[in-house]
């Protein structure tokens, strides 16, 4: 397994963290407080551009570009572990870095663009940051400390049933990058373990997409939401929660869920949690104050009310 | 037991075949003799051969009209004895073409004395200008009678691999290259890890007969076989045994191996199964895929040879009830794994492969349904000698499926992560061969095939359409994931012709899963220094014409263990190991100048001469590293390398490239330009040819030949460009396994040579290839008009 740091995090914000999920990130930060992680929010950083991106608003120039920044911001505030809450930013972190480290022409010409700004100090030399070794995602960082979480948890999920849905972009844009097997990802599932759940055995569509497809949920939404309906279907019954690792995916699950079910006529009853989110909950974190589950469309209270503390 | 020894004598050189070389001590210095050659009018028409004649100075100079015709023998070898010559120059065409004809002409004369001078492709058939051509000669016939004065007489090396071979793996292939060898006389051992011989093959049941459109019983073609191996004198088995450790000498290979025992005395175990029938421990049979159950102490099938049971030390509970039960004391549970020096003059590796792992594909949901199961599954399924014996059933329930679904190229032809890139050659013909007995025998049942493309090549075709001929359906698709809806299995695949996505429901899943090497072709590839290809399979020599060799001399390879295949091209493929093994000892191999030879006491043993060399020539013999002369090519690489100058290039020394150097640049005159070019075989080659084709290039290009450009140093080009060079050229092909040696040559030399003040493009690098000699004469002529122009400034 590669090398997973614990200090010099640049804990990466995510936009549809902040907007849909804040509880996201501050269950995340919960969990790194609790467990000796050291890490940084830079008030500066600005977004991956990802959304835009695959909307075919941004072109890579001014991806790459703002990765740059950031990069440079990572650099100057001595927190190169950049970390990040969604799988598009991870992927989109490495994809840039990779671009900017071994492509000359486009290293110069992003340069050249943060020069004109007046940003000749942010310029990137090839090779300052890797993208194998600079990038990380939240959950990788949770799964190296494991064993440690096991030991902190103070509710009972031992009755809760819980189904994982891994990010399509960390496991398949960088599949020999992700820990465990791209094609078999258990680390949603393995964490998950750690904090006393019952984990649902592989189930059907267990790797296929959320559906969102960013443009593809307005464009195409029959399409989108039929993706969602069949993993939604694949579960009904079988779990009480889906375990998710990306903002965009669990908005897509979340959000969309109401619409199958008015279709479908009877409740799916699916809640659908961030990693993070669970594992602050099952360390006892407070609900609304650290995990934030008043943003959530499904309500969550049904779950909170049936797990209790450990006796 | 009985470790089977070599009868053959040890043999490490055999002493110079060469007539006894003329003694020299009486004279001093050598007499030399020049045979020039018309070659018809090819040479004289464009060479003044008076003037060339009056120019040489040597104690014998004759001109013929053609040198190379026989009755030119007679005059070559009486004026040798005549005129008491020690050395002879050969003026006339290509060594290439003539070399070896000249070195018999002048026999009483150890080969490296006769020298060839190459006027033809080099002079008179590249340049038109008299004069000049003239001119050029004299001086390529002094270069090279320079050379000729510090040629050292070298003994050719001849070599006897011992008669014998290690065979490793006991499947088909190393079964039949066994046989062939024993036939021919030639000791053989076949060395298998497993308790049994027979590999894959006994366990498939039938195989396909594309000519016969059949199948036939695996195991009856199979058993004569195996009979005859047993039963043959000159082979040896030994089962239960790993290789430890392998040393490799000039003629034979020292291989430490472990037997392992058992725990039971192979010679006094008669295999009557008491020890079984009592033993209280089940476990799952690996020869049934896991179907059925063995006991810890067990004989893995039947007709398993050797015929002895063997118990399995990881289940065994060591009850001691088997040793009770069994009467002839043969059980010993204090057997101890033996360690077995063992020496073998060649090796042939047949260590076969292994099935894809279908945990890394949990998409298709081999271990969650019972019924989904693998096409060696359904082999032991369809096997009269299987878990159902031989009736198609569910494993599940014990019924017959209405409906079985083969996915075809699970694990092959997978681009993603943890799948195998090349197509696995025979899985198509194992689902048809299956699918044909299910229609054969349960006509109710229904067969599909969701394949990427069917692979039925040549001949095989025609067993394709005999299939379809019996009710078959194929979808062109690859399913992406099989699941389950109320109790039957659903097979989820876009039907790419039609364009539609299906959703197959059946009772039955058959994966065709990915033939990938063995853990054991990976780990003895190890051991024995042997190449592996990008997918870790042996790699060949060359795929084209060197199939079977691998990168190390006498380490032969056949079967799967050098990539997919089936049974028909691993037998074949098998007896030509065994061929070329016989090749091998039957015609003792002549290792021919140039050479690398290391003084053993000036090596420290660095190593950095074994790291560089791409022949894999250099190995460490047990205190000192060594050069095999077989597979060295001289090259000269490791020369380059020894920071203790311990190793000598034998065949083209300092001096002699130092002569030619000097000689093809001692009249250079005022304003003259000089190219040296030295080429290797390849360069030497192309530059021949251009003389074929009657190519001009500028009389300035000087030719030297080398071996390859890793024999030349940085102070012998230095010493050229001091002697007047106005350039040089190396060209070289790129040969793949020296490729980095090359490159970081090209460096060193580039390098080196700035440093000394020369400009850049004055030493310039060029790929050679034999047929584009076209490329070479460009780089003579762009070379030549660089430096011209660069003087008009």
């Amino acid at each position: 397994m590669k090398n997973i740091p614990h200090e010099n995090i640049l804990l990466f914000k995510s936009c549809l963290v902040n907007v849909e999920y804040p509880g996201v990130e501050s269950s995340t930060r919960y969990l790194f407080d609790h467990l000796g992680v050291e890490y940084q929010v830079h008030p500066d950083q600005s977004c991956c551009t990802g959304l835009g991106y695959y909307y075919d608003l941004f072109d890579q120039y001014s991806t790459l570009a703002l990765a740059a920044r950031n990069f440079y911001l990572a650099r100057e505030s001595e927190h190169t572990n950049i970390t990040t809450l969604c799988a598009t930013c991870y992927a989109i972190l490495k994809k840039s870095l990779h671009l900017l480290n071994s492509n000359e022409k486009a290293r110069s010409k992003v340069n050249e663009i943060l020069e004109e700004a007046g940003l000749s100090h942010m310029k990137y030399e090839a090779n300052m940051l890797s993208s194998e070794e600079n990038i990380f995602h939240i959950v990788e960082v949770l799964y190296s400390k494991r064993e440690q979480i096991s030991q902190k948890i103070k509710k009972d999920f031992s009755k809760i049933k819980v189904a994982s849905h891994h990010a399509c972009h960390y496991c398949k844009i960088y599949p020999e990058q992700s820990i465990t097997s791209s094609r078999n990802p258990m680390l949603l599932d393995e964490l998950a373990d750690c904090c006393g759940v019952k984990v649902v055995d592989w189930y059907d569509f267990k790797k296929a997409t959320c559906g969102a497809g960013f443009s593809q949920r307005f464009a195409n939404r029959d399409l989108s939401l039929s993706a969602t309906r069949d993993k939604l279907y694949a579960l009904e019954g079988k779990a009480d929660v889906l375990l998710h690792m990306c903002p965009n995916c669990q908005m897509q699950f979340d959000r969309y869920q109401p619409v199958l079910e008015k279709e479908l006529g009877r409740k799916i009853g699916l809640i659908h949690l961030n990693i993070a989110q669970l594992a602050a909950l099952a360390m006892g974190a407070d609900p609304y104050e650290v995990v934030g589950i008043q943003t959530h469309t499904i309500p969550v209270e049904d779950l909170i009310d049936k797990i209790k503390d450990i006796e | 037991m009985i470790i089977m020894t070599n009868n053959s004598p040890q043999v490490e050189y055999i002493p110079p075949v060469y007539k006894e070389k003329r003694l020299r001590h009486s004279k001093n210095p050598d007499k030399i003799g020049v045979f020039l050659c018309r070659c018809g009018d090819n040479i004289s028409n464009i060479i003044d051969m008076e003037k060339l004649k009056s120019s040489i100075k040597a104690d014998f100079v004759a001109e013929f009209e053609n040198l190379c015709s026989i009755n030119c023998r007679r005059h070559i070898r009486e004026e040798i004895i005549e005129h008491d010559l020690d050395r002879v120059a050969i003026v006339a065409c290509s060594p290439l073409t003539h070399l070896k004809t000249f070195q018999n002409y002048a026999d009483p004369l150890n080969p490296h004395m006769v020298e060839m001078i190459n006027l033809r492709e080099q002079c008179s058939w590249v340049h038109t200008d008299q004069e000049k051509a003239t001119k050029k000669a004299i001086e390529v016939t002094r270069a090279g009678i320079e050379k000729l004065k510090n040629a050292q007489a070298l003994d050719k090396i001849i070599r006897q691999t011992e008669k014998s071979a290690a065979i490793f793996g006991g499947g088909i292939s190393g079964i039949t290259a066994a046989l062939s060898l024993a036939n021919q006389g030639i000791k053989s051992c076949i060395i298998e890890k497993k308790p049994t011989i027979g590999g894959n093959m006994v366990k498939i049941g039938k195989v396909f007969s594309p000519e016969k459109l059949a199948e036939e019983c695996a195991l009856c073609i199979l058993n004569p076989i195996i009979n005859e191996v047993i039963n043959h004198k000159n082979i040896h088995i030994m089962t239960r045994t790993n290789l430890l450790r392998a040393g490799r000498k000039a003629t034979h290979f020292k291989l430490i191996l472990e037997k392992d025992t058992g725990l039971v005395h192979e010679e006094r175990c008669i295999a009557c199964g008491k020890c079984a029938e009592v033993c209280p421990v089940e476990v799952p049979d690996e020869w049934n895929q896991k179907m059925t159950t063995r006991k810890a102490i067990y004989k893995t099938f039947p007709q398993a040879v050797p015929d002895v049971y063997t118990i399995d030390r990881e289940n065994c509970i060591e009850c001691g009830m088997c040793a009770e039960a069994c009467k002839m004391g043969a059980i010993d549970f204090k057997l101890k794994p033996e360690v077995i020096p063992f020496q073998a003059g060649n090796i042939i590796i047949a260590t076969g492969h292994e099935n894809y792992d279908l945990n890394k594909r949990p998409e298709y949901g081999y271990h969650r349904f019972d019924d989904v199961i693998s096409q060696m599954d359904l082999s032991r399924i369809l096997g009269v000698n299987g878990p159902t014996q031989g009736e198609l059933l569910r494993i599940s329930d014990g019924k017959v499926p209405d409906k079985v679904v083969m996915i075809q190229c699970t694990g092959s032809r997978d681009e993603k992560a943890d799948g195998k890139r090349y197509c696995s050659k025979v899985c198509c013909m194992i689902a048809l061969k299956h699918a044909s007995i299910i229609r054969e025998h349960y006509p109710d049942t229904e067969v599909v095939i969701c394949y990427t493309d069917l692979r039925t090549v040549g001949m095989y075709e025609n067993y394709l359409r005999y299939v379809q001929d019996k009710g078959l359906k194929l979808i062109r698709g690859r399913p992406g994931e099989v699941s389950k809806k109320d109790g039957k299995l659903v097979v989820r695949v876009e039907d790419t012709l039609e364009g539609k996505p299906l959703d197959i429901e059946t009772d039955m899943v058959v994966l065709s899963e990915a033939i990938e090497p063995s853990a054991g072709t990976m780990r003895i590839a190890r051991k024995l220094n042997v190449g592996m290809n990008q997918d870790l399979f042996i790699k060949e020599k060359h795929a084209k014409i060197k199939p079977v060799n691998t990168d190390m001399g006498r380490i032969f390879v056949c079967g799967t263990a050098q990539g997919p295949k089936d049974i028909t091209d691993s037998v074949a493929q098998a007896n030509a190991a065994a061929a070329k093994v016989s090749e091998e000892i039957e015609s003792g191999t002549e290792a021919e100048p140039p050479v690398a030879v290391i003084e053993t006491s000036k090596c420290d043993l660095c190593g950095k001469c074994r790291n560089i060399c791409g022949f894999k020539a250099v190995y460490k013999d047990e205190e000192n590293m060594a050069v095999d002369p077989m597979a060295c090519r001289g090259c000269g690489a490791c020369a380059g390398q020894c920071p203790q100058e311990a190793i000598e290039i034998k065949g083209i020394n300092d001096q002699e490239l130092y002569a030619q150097i000097k000689a093809l640049l001692s009249d250079k005159e005022e304003g003259e330009i000089r190219i040296l070019a030295f080429l290797d075989n390849v360069g030497y080659t192309a530059a021949d040819t251009i003389g074929y084709n009657r190519i001009n290039y500028p009389e300035a290009i000087r030719i030297i030949r080398i071996p390859s450009i890793n024999r030349i140093m940085s102070h012998h080009l230095m010493y050229a460009f001091n002697q007047g060079a106005d350039g040089i050229l190396m060209a070289e092909y790129p040969d793949e396994c020296m490729l980095e040696a090359h490159k970081a040559k090209i460096k060193e030399l580039t390098e080196k040579i700035a440093a000394e003040g020369i400009p850049n493009d004055r030493l310039r690098f060029y790929k050679a290839y034999a047929p584009h000699y076209r490329g070479l004469n460009k780089q003579f002529h762009r070379f030549y008009e660089d430096i011209r122009a660069e003087a008009k400034i």
